[in-house]
């Protein structure tokens, strides 16, 4: 479970990026976080990550504060990031074996990474080539394998379908389904408002470092998903951005 | 981990271009170097064997000991066998000391100054590959060691694991400084192949003893730029900008603290000119030479009457004034010199000194200076071979007086054969193996600091390091 508890980031510049952001990602659950740029996404997942400190709040990954033990915390949580290069001179096979090896799993085989990438939609015919001559989709593929493998309770996600063909795109959501069928909390950051509704159990709405609003599938299931989107995305002129109440 | 983080770095470096264009490029410039050292020092071991031949072969042709006296002796400096690796000073400085009555021995006949082609290139040795172009390829591993993997997103990837950042460091320092090695590694040993063998090199048990210090010292020179890779890489956020600032400190520390530390030595510490001295030290001799006409002529005024009495005796008494009058003389010069000298050396070794000290702050310099002394082809050397040169004057000089005093004879006119077989012999003690340790200790010293400067300073810096 991936948990934020009024947690705030004000860089050393002043820019208040997130202002006191409480949410919560059940396990089995799908949670779409939407806003423009800088609107404080991104911030979160590396709050998590503990690539920076928290101003003040807690981030939680299965109960650990991210921030007093953060070693043990990303020990349950697997992350895929927008626009991974990963190591060009390696192999699809090495940069999976490599990660792999960093997540602690240690005796998988090669004939384990095949049916992970083959999982992921990669061609057989790559796994053995150069990563530095695969495209942007298929590092993307590589990115989740890397997750895949990890097989950790909580897996974040930095806009990870941009860049990817339709039936890419279409694959990635039928892993973050599998994903989400396992009990994992799956929490994406992204502005793919297309397939977030598709997948999502839950959708927020982030703007100025704020959740400015959270529904669920069931609540969305009749709305038109641009709409809100404009709608919450567009700053308001002289009025603060509203908070969303936390909901599980 | 720490093995996995390892051996991904070697993979990636051996993997990557610069792994191939590296290890060709030392393969090639490693092996030239060697080859040109061994060729070199093949054929000035060559040109010192004919040298000592025939400067016995002159000597011995002379027709009589004044003639012996007028031309002297020519003492040859032995070329050093680590000179193959290490040139040092070897081209630049004489290699001769010619020693006779009148001058002071110093120095000449050097390589440059036979041929000055050679000054205009400079020598292609090992120390100046590493120096150089090492150390250039220490810092094209490691610019982008970090703030690559950053660029990359890996960086992201490989800590959103329960990587402690400590382990990452530790494991890149250790996997990119064995890539590094490897291209220099196997081209060294193929260059210690052919040094073995070649016939006429033979290595002692000491010269294999300095051989490997000298290599320690490659090593840690390359530790020092590639610690401060490391360093400069875990503090920028771009590599483009981690690359030219390590250019611009390479530039600084291999180009411009040696030249400016010289510089500022001489201006802190001035020496007055070798021509000053020269000057000094000819106008005393045409001093003392005026002082000797003069001697000589009070003396056969003076004994005059006895010329009269006596022929025999007369001739045997101006021999012994003449023996005795000549070594007096000489030794006023020769103090006289040894003044100057001493006063000119005292001065010229604090400009030295402080030079070397204040140019230390480099690791080029303190890698220059250290294997220079543990090749014996520094300045030590040279300072030590003309100090023993000039040791080994008077008691040359004592001996050529004796010689000339008693080879005139005043009956017929005729002077002696010589003998060259009694003249004594120039004896020269090469620097043993612990005195070099000694002096290159503060050159170990130095740069095993730097690189417990920079890697600490790189270990810091990436424990804080914005990954994002």
């Amino acid at each position: 479970m991936l948990e934020a508890i009024s947690l705030t980031k004000r860089y050393e510049d002043g820019e208040l990026a997130l202002d006191g952001l409480t949410f919560k990602v059940e396990p089995g659950e799908i949670f779409c976080m939407f806003g423009a740029n800088g609107a404080g996404k991104t911030t979160t997942i590396n709050l998590f990550l503990n690539f920076i400190p928290p101003t003040s709040g807690t981030a939680l990954i299965e109960g650990v504060d991210v921030a007093k033990d953060p070693l043990k915390a990303k020990r349950h949580v697997s992350f895929v990031s927008e626009n991974v290069m990963l190591y060009g001179n390696f192999t699809a096979v090495q940069n999976l074996d490599y990660f792999s090896r960093l997540a602690g799993k240690r005796n998988l085989t090669k004939k384990d990474y095949g049916a992970v990438l083959e999982q992921v939609g990669l061609q057989k015919e790559a796994f053995d080539r150069r990563v530095k001559n695969f495209s942007k989709g298929m590092r993307q593929k590589l990115g989740i394998a890397i997750a895949v493998v990890k097989d950790a309770a909580n897996v974040l996600l930095d806009e990870p379908t941009s860049g990817l063909d339709p039936q890419s795109g279409r694959e990635f959501l039928e892993i973050l389904v599998q994903m989400r069928d396992k009990g994992k909390s799956v929490f994406m950051s992204t502005h793919d408002i297309f397939r977030a509704k598709l997948i999502a159990d839950r959708i927020g709405f982030m703007r100025k470092g704020r959740l400015v609003m959270m529904k669920t599938a069931k609540e969305l299931a009749h709305e038109d998903l641009t709409d809100l989107y404009i709608q919450y995305m567009e700053e308001q002129p002289g009025q603060p951005a509203p908070t969303a109440a936390p909901s599980a | 981990m720490l093995r996995d983080i390892i051996k991904k770095e070697i993979l990636d470096n051996i993997t990557s271009p610069k792994f191939v264009f590296t290890f060709l490029l030392c393969t090639i410039l490693i092996l030239l170097s060697i080859y040109t050292g061994v060729t070199n020092y093949r054929a000035e071991k060559k040109e010192y064997t004919a040298a000592l031949a025939l400067n016995k072969k002159n000597m011995e042709s002379q027709p009589n000991y004044q003639s012996l006296a007028g031309i002297g002796i020519k003492i040859s400096k032995p070329p050093q066998v680590l000179g193959t690796v290490v040139t040092g000073i070897e081209e630049a400085v004489g290699r001769v000391a010619p020693v006779n009555i009148a001058a002071d021995p110093n120095l000449i006949d050097s390589k440059y100054s036979s041929n000055p082609v050679f000054a205009v290139f400079g020598s292609l040795d090992l120390m100046f590959i590493v120096k150089i172009v090492l150390s250039l390829f220490a810092i094209l591993f490691t610019y982008d060691a970090i703030v690559g993997e950053k660029e990359k997103g890996t960086l992201k990837l490989a800590l959103s694991n329960d990587v402690p950042r400590d382990r990452l460091i530790l494991g890149k320092a250790i996997g990119g400084y064995i890539s590094l090695l490897l291209p220099l590694l196997i081209p060294l040993v193929l260059g210690l192949l052919i040094l073995l063998i070649t016939p006429d090199i033979s290595l002692s048990g000491q010269d294999w003893a300095r051989l490997l210090l000298i290599f320690l010292l490659f090593f840690l020179y390359l530790s020092v730029f590639f610690s401060l890779g490391l360093f400069v890489s875990a503090r920028t956020s771009r590599s483009s900008t981690s690359f030219l600032v390590l250019l611009f400190v390479w530039v600084v520390f291999v180009m411009v603290i040696p030249k400016v530390a010289v510089i500022t030595a001489g201006q802190i510490r001035p020496i007055p000119s070798v021509h000053e001295i020269t000057a000094k030290k000819d106008a005393f001799l045409q001093q003392i030479q005026s002082e000797g006409q003069k001697g000589v002529i009070e003396w056969s005024k003076k004994n005059a009457a006895d010329a009269q009495k006596d022929v025999k005796a007369y001739q045997e008494k101006f021999r012994k004034f003449i023996q005795d009058y000549q070594q007096e003389l000489t030794s006023k010069i020769d103090e006289n010199n040894a003044a100057l000298e001493r006063d000119y050396q005292q001065k010229k070794r604090a400009q030295q000194s402080l030079a070397v000290n204040l140019s230390r702050i480099s690791p080029a310099s303190a890698l220059t200076f250290g294997s220079m002394t543990l090749a014996r082809t520094g300045i030590d050397d040279f300072d030590r071979f003309l100090a023993s040169v000039r040791a080994y004057k008077p008691i040359y000089t004592k001996w050529i007086n004796s010689k000339l005093g008693q080879s005139i004879n005043f009956q017929t006119g005729e002077t002696i054969q010589i003998k060259i077989d009694d003249m004594p012999q120039h004896i020269y003690e090469p620097q043993w193996l612990s005195q070099s340790l000694v002096r290159t200790i503060p050159d170990f010293a130095l740069l095993a600091v730097m690189i417990i400067v920079f890697f600490v300073g790189a270990y810091v810096s990436f424990l804080r390091y914005d990954v994002r």
